[in-house]
């Protein structure tokens, strides 16, 4: 029995999001990402083809490092215009069934308490089909604006995201026992106030006494995303996350990676396979191989070398304005670079020292992921032997240009994955977490959530606290 | 000389994302539909009957809290789900946008615990998703509840929530007014430039409470800010609202005291050089209507036998900070030496000095339709009191409040509407305007009006006047 592969699809509320220059290209609809018909219509594609979930990135801020300022990056709207992806859900939660929603959002963006309840009530008007990924960086052009909080988690961010979650767990977990609501219409009675507590929360960076304002929803706690790359990152990630997202760019560093965060999780008691773990890939496919290369090469005209290096300046914190696009990357002063580029290099058939320009060109279609061209077969096959050799649960797809990437990914390469028995033609039963675990909707006894179910007494309902 | 047209009555649907809105113990009733409040197609239900209806939009009010005055607890309000359970009202918007064209929704968003950055662009996002249909009513936090669980010890004090909010807002207004000119976005696929950095401007604000530098992330939306709606009623609240909103929503028991408070704020207004009449005023009502005036009072005596005495005790200390728990039911307030009964009875001999005054008359009075006045009778009747509220009190519409939902509202919509259209003061249809702006101020006015003081931020084309200086000094 072949290993299933699992797909979330990868977008972002604004123009540029991982192809730098594409949204130029005739058939790119990502400039309508301000239409709510842009979203619906994404959503009930997904749908059609029984991805996990549409996962949205977000950034609070913009890309200032390229040219020492922000002009390029607002020219190429590279990740800007970004609007806030949380407004975006209920619409496409209405028409459809079975997708799931990964949704971003920084704990720096917000206190804890108000944040508790949008994902509460995301979870309860989705039926439980929401997930929260983590973000516990930032960017200081974001940071800049938005005051205390930012400034908390630009210090100690980890020690914030850790208490952060720890006030979001006691909410969603600990607050209203399963029995509170009784809606006893005959007694007038709603809810039990003895069994609603107040969480009691004195921490260093957080005092919320009080009692959650939602009633249990379907998951309680959203499915916890989290794409952290360092190491921190990633024990963070191996402590709270159900599903996390990595971008090696080759299998080999791929394999190290998922093995890494599979130990990681062993090692603080959990399942190591209680995370799905997808990994970024940009797929460019059609009915024919020849089609496919013809579709990539039409796209790639379209890339922007400077867009692209608006992205990764941003990500890398390095301004690669200073240097000349013939410049080999050795001469660029970053090892975050280095460690990308030498896995591209790696591949290159040319072998060749990269430039400056290389890793633009390369970075226009799907960012600094990998990509890959070919017939639905040939695709397929990629994924697969990728899987077989890292042990990865499946990829988080990136668009070229879009809804076109997503709807040749549908309509070619899902019936092909479907023929080979590795994926679903119809949904599971249940809430996301449901559908990716196959067990029950709430966290498993394992996730550290789930230890805040019985809070310590004395507990008080929030007025008395 | 030509009488003026009676000016046409707006109705806005008055909800919240909970169970327990402003009928207390109602929800009890078979056919309310309120528990559905976290199944998203109540809402898109209620959007698609609302927008039968012609009504201008949906009002969505929130707290961050729990009402926890009475019996020093919020047990009560806990048991009878008096606001509580309570949703994030924005999550469901984009969902009732997608199935209307027209209505419009005014989302409650406290101003005393957000981010002017991240606040600013959910409403931009909003009002792009939703083709400019979006207004943000302004609220400063009043519960302690709520202070105390995002950090502070208790609340601002009154004063200073006001001057907060004021910064909130004004952030706000630079980043949607000033920060993007109209014309940035090129969307110029040949030239490969979707926007031109020179028209996207830091707006550089350093205020007492927040700093924010950058630039807006939001691209122009179809009204930019969304309509402001505000009511306060407070002396710096009204004076909140006479600056900054462009709807105020109030409640009042009677026309002549809502009228001493729409000339107060108009006046206000006008002193700080915005016209008065473009203050658009809608109060809260409740109506129950049924074909003839005897089944509409049995109806309501029907609903009346379903009030909850805790419930409405426990909403009623909670708004007010007034607690009757300690008092009997059936006490007469003017032998209560007290000094919130006093308060308690002077409020309520002004809705109606001839009834003695109780906690049980208290609770049966705010049970349904809470402080607003309730409305009852014929299609007729209902429309008679309406127009009769509209021209003594020089309002410009209604937030309906509702007993049982949706069949408030159906109810309303199916008999009242009607009525009111038969005597030309309900529109037959929606107008060509697209934006809840244009509810307000008529087709083509989706921005906020020169006198409104998110009017200021905005640029001049290409260069503000210190640019050109700037670049004068240097020639």
């Amino acid at each position: 029995m072949p290993r299933p592969i699992r797909l979330n699809a990868f977008d972002m509320n604004c123009v540029a999001h991982q192809s730098p220059g594409l949204w130029r290209h005739p058939q790119d609809r990502a400039w309508d990402y301000r239409k709510l018909s842009y979203w619906t219509d994404l959503a009930q594609l997904l749908e059609r083809g029984r991805f996990d979930g549409l996962f949205i990135a977000d950034v609070l801020g913009i890309y200032d490092v390229y040219g020492g300022g922000r002009d390029a990056t607002v020219r190429h709207a590279t990740q800007v215009p970004v609007n806030d992806p949380a407004m975006l859900i209920s619409a496409m939660a209405a028409v459809t069934e079975g997708l799931g929603f990964g949704l971003t959002a920084s704990i720096s963006f917000e206190h804890p308490y108000p944040f508790a309840r949008r994902m509460s009530t995301l979870d309860h008007l989705t039926d439980g089909r929401v997930g929260w990924n983590v973000v516990t960086s930032y960017l200081d052009s974001g940071a800049r604006n938005l005051g205390e909080v930012a400034q908390l988690t630009h210090d100690n961010r980890y020690d914030v995201a850790d208490e952060y979650l720890e006030v979001c767990y006691k909410l969603w977990e600990g607050s209203w026992e399963d029995e509170a609501v009784v809606r006893d219409r005959a007694a007038g009675v709603f809810t039990d106030p003895s069994k609603v507590h107040g969480i009691g929360h004195e921490g260093e960076f957080f005092k919320v006494p009080g009692i959650h304002l939602c009633e249990p929803s379907p998951q309680r706690s959203p499915v916890i995303y989290q794409a952290g790359a360092s190491a921190r990152g990633r024990q963070f990630a191996a402590e709270h996350a159900e599903a996390i997202f990595t971008a090696a760019p080759t299998k080999e560093i791929l394999k190290e990676t998922v093995g890494d965060i599979r130990r990681r999780m062993r090692e603080v008691g959990r399942d190591p396979y209680d995370a799905r773990i997808y990994n970024l890939l940009t797929a460019i496919t059609d009915e024919t191989r020849e089609k496919a290369w013809a579709k990539h090469d039409d796209l790639e005209r379209y890339g922007d070398d400077e867009a692209a290096l608006t992205l990764f300046s941003g990500w890398m914190g390095v301004d690669l304005a200073e240097y000349d696009l013939d410049d080999p990357i050795g001469e660029v002063e970053s090892n975050a670079i280095h460690s990308a580029v030498a896995a591209f290099q790696q591949a290159d058939p040319d072998g060749g020292e990269w430039t400056v320009r290389d890793i633009a060109r390369w970075g226009v279609i799907g960012g600094l992921g990998p990509r890959v061209v070919g017939s639905p077969a040939e695709v397929a096959d990629h994924m697969q032997e990728w899987i077989d050799y890292s042990d990865v649960d499946g990829f988080n797809l990136a668009y070229a240009i879009t809804p076109g990437t997503f709807i040749d990914v549908v309509e070619h390469l899902i019936p092909e994955l479907q023929r080979r028995g590795v994926a679903p033609t119809e949904y599971p039963p249940g809430t996301l977490r449901e559908k990716l675990f196959g067990a029950g909707p709430r966290l498993p006894e394992s996730h550290p959530g789930a230890s805040y179910r019985r809070l310590a007494e004395p507990l008080t309902t929030g007025a008395a606290a | 000389m030509t009488p003026a047209l009676p000016k046409r009555i707006s109705v806005n649907a008055f909800d919240m994302s909970c169970i327990m809105h402003q009928s207390p113990g109602l929800w009890a009733r078979p056919e309310d539909q309120s528990v559905r409040y976290k199944d998203l197609r109540y809402w898109t239900e209620l959007a698609q009957l609302l927008e039968r209806g012609k009504f201008d939009s949906l009002f969505i009010a929130d707290v961050l809290g729990i009402y926890d005055t009475y019996q020093g607890s919020g047990d009560a309000s806990i048991r009878r789900a008096m606001q509580i359970p309570v949703h994030d009202p924005v999550v469901p918007v984009s969902a009732m946008a997608a199935v209307t064209e027209k209505l419009g929704f005014g989302i409650t968003v406290s101003a005393t615990y957000e981010q002017p950055y991240a606040l600013a662009r959910r409403f931009g996002t909003l009002d792009h998703l939703t083709g400019g249909r979006i207004g943000w009513n302004i609220v400063t936090s009043y519960l302690d509840g709520a202070a105390r669980n995002l950090g502070m010890e208790r609340q601002m004090s009154h004063d200073e929530r006001y001057e907060l909010a004021a910064e909130v807002v004004d952030v706000c207004y630079q980043l949607w007014e000033g920060s993007w000119e109209e014309d940035a976005v090129l969307e110029d696929r040949d030239a490969q430039i979707y926007a031109d950095p020179e028209k996207v401007h830091e707006i550089g604000h350093h205020g007492r409470f927040f700093d924010v530098p950058g630039v807006g992330l939001v691209e122009p939306s179809p009204q930019r800010t969304p309509v402001i709606w505000q009511a306060g009623t407070s002396p710096a609240g009204r004076a909140f609202a006479a600056r900054n909103a462009e709807a105020i929503f109030t409640v009042a028991p009677t026309t002549a005291t809502l009228r001493g408070y729409v000339d107060d704020l108009r006046r206000i207004a006008g002193e700080s050089g915005r016209d008065p009449g473009s203050i658009k005023i809608f109060t809260e009502i409740c109506t129950v209507v049924a074909p003839t005036d005897a089944e509409a009072k049995a109806r309501y005596e029907d609903y009346l036998s379903w009030t909850d005495y805790e419930g409405a005790l426990a909403f009623y200390a909670g708004v007010t900070g007034i607690d009757l728990s300690q008092l009997d039911p059936h006490q007469p307030l003017e032998y209560v030496d007290t000094d919130s009964a006093r308060f308690a009875l002077e409020i309520f001999s002004k809705a109606d000095p001839d009834r003695d005054w109780t906690p049980s008359e208290v609770a049966r009075f705010v049970g349904i339709g809470a402080m607003g006045p309730v409305l009852v009778g014929s299609p007729q009747t209902v429309a008679d009191e309406l127009e009769r509220w509209m021209d003594e009190a020089d309002i410009d519409g209604f937030n309906l409040a509702y007993a049982v939902t949706p069949g408030t509202f159906a109810d309303f919509i199916d008999l009242v509407v009607p009525e009111l259209q038969r005597r030309g003061r309900y529109w037959q249809d929606y107008d060509e305007g697209t934006t809840l702006r244009e509810r307000l101020y008529g087709p083509g006015n989706r921005r906020v009006r020169e006198d409104h003081p998110a009017a200021r931020h905005r640029r001049a084309i290409h260069r503000s006047a210190t640019d050109v200086a700037a670049a004068a000094a240097t020639a």
